[in-house]
């Protein structure tokens, strides 16, 4: 009964936040605003270096937005990391011998390595980029994991460390070295900027793969010999 | 000059989070050390500059807001990246004697550590709504981090609590930037407000002030939403939860209050800005409450948090359609509740520390007899309990002092009650942690004496806490400089 009832509250108060909100984005989509970005944004592409204009806000206007989470993404990794449990995370119970998967794994591997690279050389003129193309190399080393090929870098060792941080290292000395050419922090070098974006974004890819595949791997495993658990909270 | 008092303010935490993320824990710990060196330097020479020359904005990557980035220095955000220097490097030095160097994952600790310290300064100079949005992410997930270290089941637990009360806030708060960038087409804070000043205020507005307000108030664990406070603040290792409870939930209380500050006065109307410090009110009971009656030690610390949390939120009734001269009283009151709230409980976590590292238990039955053999930490300890008792001339005394004449001088008696209530409360809890440690008992005189630099770090900071009260007119007077207005949007 009292179940029922939180239950019917809960679902009374969804809806009411949910109208309320649906009414005032209702009024606010009827006025214009203000300030008008994306007509500023386009009139200031051609200065940033890209065409694609989410490509110029993510590496140029607002990358030191980038910057931070790129860094909370390695925060992300550090946290998964620091809590695996095994020393190799090539852990071979979770193998499997499934030969449907493993000719399957032949054809979309290096299919899905071919659409990474496209997804990131995309990025400068349409919609992709080290995101995107991160995303899909770790859903390659996701397939690989789970059709047991072997990825011993992915110990949590120095190469993983390394890793995980190669795209936001290489993201910060640019930013410092553009510091050191006398203008302020993030500002690429004039006649620099689609190169120095290029290697940005091709090493952002790796590291977020990396990231994310870390994530994956070292999952926490549950060790049985744990004294707490069972405790109450 | 100033360019690169910035350049070390944002980026060496960043740069040390790398560095450290290379190395173990004992050659981190060195790394550290010179890390922590740079960074009280480049915080003094800010905060020097900003006091000399006044506040300024700085467009990162040189374009200027709304298309790009502007960070606002002012003399209250220097002061809270002073504070975080000497309460950030305080923790840094008392973990790297406290932690155990040999278990392996603590390696992760200086990382994280580092990555939190560049997040805090982001929010403290943030001046877009998505970048201080970005900075809270930084901070939130390196707490978990930080919390979680080590994966033991308990502190999963807690963490995990912890990670879901703050993407909650986050997501809350995201959504009130969405709202209010579909409304004004701008995410900088001065660019909405300069737009506010000449034009009537568009209707649906105060939805996402208060969505965003709401979803910080969750981060900073304000009654009713303080529950996943106590367990990971109280699991956490001593530097760990010295950090929680002196700075983290800080930046988030701190962008709710800018932006009240900013937008409130236009967007808010009265009854929220007396909920708000009504339930600040019961924070300051409820947690005071509890905090007396808790087992452990730490959740004593940790419920104390909730409640003099709640102290903060009284900034809200108390700044809202007041006349100018008591608004500044409330305000100046505020930043010093912060800043003294921060040295002390830093202080109270890290003496606290000692104490469970000396005893071998976490609980207050435990500490019979410790005064004798640890006398040094519990005495830092009752020293920061005299700033939150707020006993002159503690920075707690000139705080509670500055709003008890806000609260009167605009007719709001109400928040005295709180404010006398809060403060017998928080003597009780105070001397029930030194009535434990001074009874004696024969069968108790095993102690483990900890390092004696752990003993000086929280004596030092109580002793900063302790001395606020007589400096606050200093300190208050670096926030009250003009802000040089060109550059802004």
């Amino acid at each position: 009964m009292i179940r029922t009832v939180r239950a019917l509250a809960v679902a009374v108060a969804c809806l009411a936040f949910t109208g309320l909100l649906g009414a005032s984005i209702w009024t606010i989509a009827g006025n214009s605003t203000p300030v008008n970005l994306p007509q500023l944004l386009s009139e200031n592409l051609e200065r940033s270096g890209v065409e694609h204009p989410v490509t110029a806000v993510l590496l140029n206007f607002r990358s030191y937005d980038t910057l931070l989470e790129i860094g909370v993404l390695v925060i992300a990794g550090i946290a998964g990391i620091s809590m695996a449990k095994t020393a190799s995370l090539e852990d071979p119970e979770v193998r499997t011998s499934d030969s449907l998967l493993y000719a399957l794994q032949r054809w979309f591997v290096p299919l899905m390595l071919v659409l990474a690279g496209y997804l990131l050389w995309a990025g400068s003129d349409r919609p992709g980029g080290a995101f995107q193309a991160g995303a899909v190399l770790a859903a390659t080393g996701v397939l690989m994991r789970l059709g047991g090929v072997p990825m011993e870098f992915l110990r949590p060792g120095l190469l993983l460390r390394i890793g995980l941080a190669l795209g936001f290292t290489v993201f910060l000395l640019v930013a410092v070295a553009s510091a050191i050419g006398g203008d302020a922090f993030l500002a690429y070098p004039p006649g620099m900027t689609k190169i120095l974006i290029v290697v940005i974004e091709s090493v952002l890819t790796l590291s977020i793969a990396m990231v994310l595949l870390a994530l994956f791997v070292s999952a926490p495993v549950n060790d049985a010999e744990d004294p707490e658990e069972g405790s109450s909270s | 000059m100033t360019l690169w008092l910035m350049a070390g303010l944002l980026f060496t935490p960043l740069a040390w989070a790398v560095l450290t993320l290379l190395t173990d824990f004992t050659r981190g710990r060195l790394v550290t050390w010179g890390g922590i060196l740079v960074q009280v330097l480049v915080s003094l020479g800010l905060w020097l500059v900003v006091s000399r020359d006044g506040g300024f904005y700085y467009a990162l990557g040189g374009w200027q807001a709304p298309l790009g980035i502007e960070l606002r220095v002012d003399g209250l955000a220097v002061t809270f990246v002073l504070l975080t220097a000497v309460v950030a490097s305080a923790c840094g030095f008392h973990a790297g004697v406290y932690i155990d160097p040999d278990k392996p994952w603590h390696r992760y600790f200086w990382p994280l550590f580092w990555f939190l310290w560049s997040g805090l300064n982001a929010v403290w100079l943030g001046g877009d709504l998505f970048n201080l949005y970005v900075g809270l992410e930084l901070i939130s997930l390196s707490a978990v981090g930080l919390v979680a270290l080590g994966g033991k089941a308990g502190a999963l637990r807690a963490s995990l609590r912890y990670l879901l009360a703050a993407l909650l806030g986050s997501l809350a708060y995201l959504l009130g930037v969405a709202l209010i960038y579909g409304q004004f087409g701008t995410l900088s804070i001065a660019g909405i407000v300069f737009w506010l000043e000449e034009h009537p205020v568009p209707a649906g507005s105060s939805l996402a002030l208060a969505l965003m307000v709401a979803g910080l108030a969750l981060k900073t664990a304000l009654f009713p939403l303080h529950r996943w406070l106590p367990p990971a603040h109280g699991i956490a290792k001593s530097p760990v939860s010295a950090l929680l409870s002196a700075l983290v939930v800080k930046a988030s209380f701190y962008i709710a209050a800018r932006l009240w500050l900013e937008l409130g006065e236009p967007l808010g109307n009265l009854a929220a800005a007396q909920l708000v410090g009504l339930l600040g009110s019961a924070a300051v009971v409820w947690g005071s409450w509890l905090a007396c009656r808790q087992m452990e030690l730490k959740q004593v610390v940790a419920y104390s948090s909730v409640a003099q949390i709640g102290y903060l939120f009284l900034l809200f009734p108390l700044t809202y359609s007041v006349s100018e001269s008591v608004s500044l009283q409330a305000q100046q009151g505020i930043t010093l509740q912060v800043i003294s709230h921060a040295l002390a409980k830093a202080a109270m976590f890290l003496a606290a520390g000692n104490l469970v590292l000396s005893t071998g238990s976490r609980r207050v039955d435990a500490l019979t007899g410790v005064s004798r053999f640890l006398p040094f930490s519990l005495f830092s300890f009752a020293l920061a309990g005299v700033s939150l008792m707020s006993l002159p001339p503690s920075g707690g005394f000139a705080a509670k002092w500055l709003l008890l004449q806000a609260s009167l001088g605009s007719g709001q008696w109400w928040w005295v009650l709180v404010l006398l209530v809060g403060g017998l409360l928080s003597a009780v809890y105070v001397f029930r942690i030194c009535r434990a440690s001074f009874l004696e008992s024969p069968e108790t005189n095993q102690f483990y004496h900890p390092h004696r630099s752990l003993e000086i770090i929280p004596m030092i900071l109580a002793l900063l806490s302790l001395g606020l009260g007589l400096v606050s007119a200093e300190v208050l007077s670096v926030m009250a400089l003009p802000f040089e207005e060109e550059g802004s949007p």
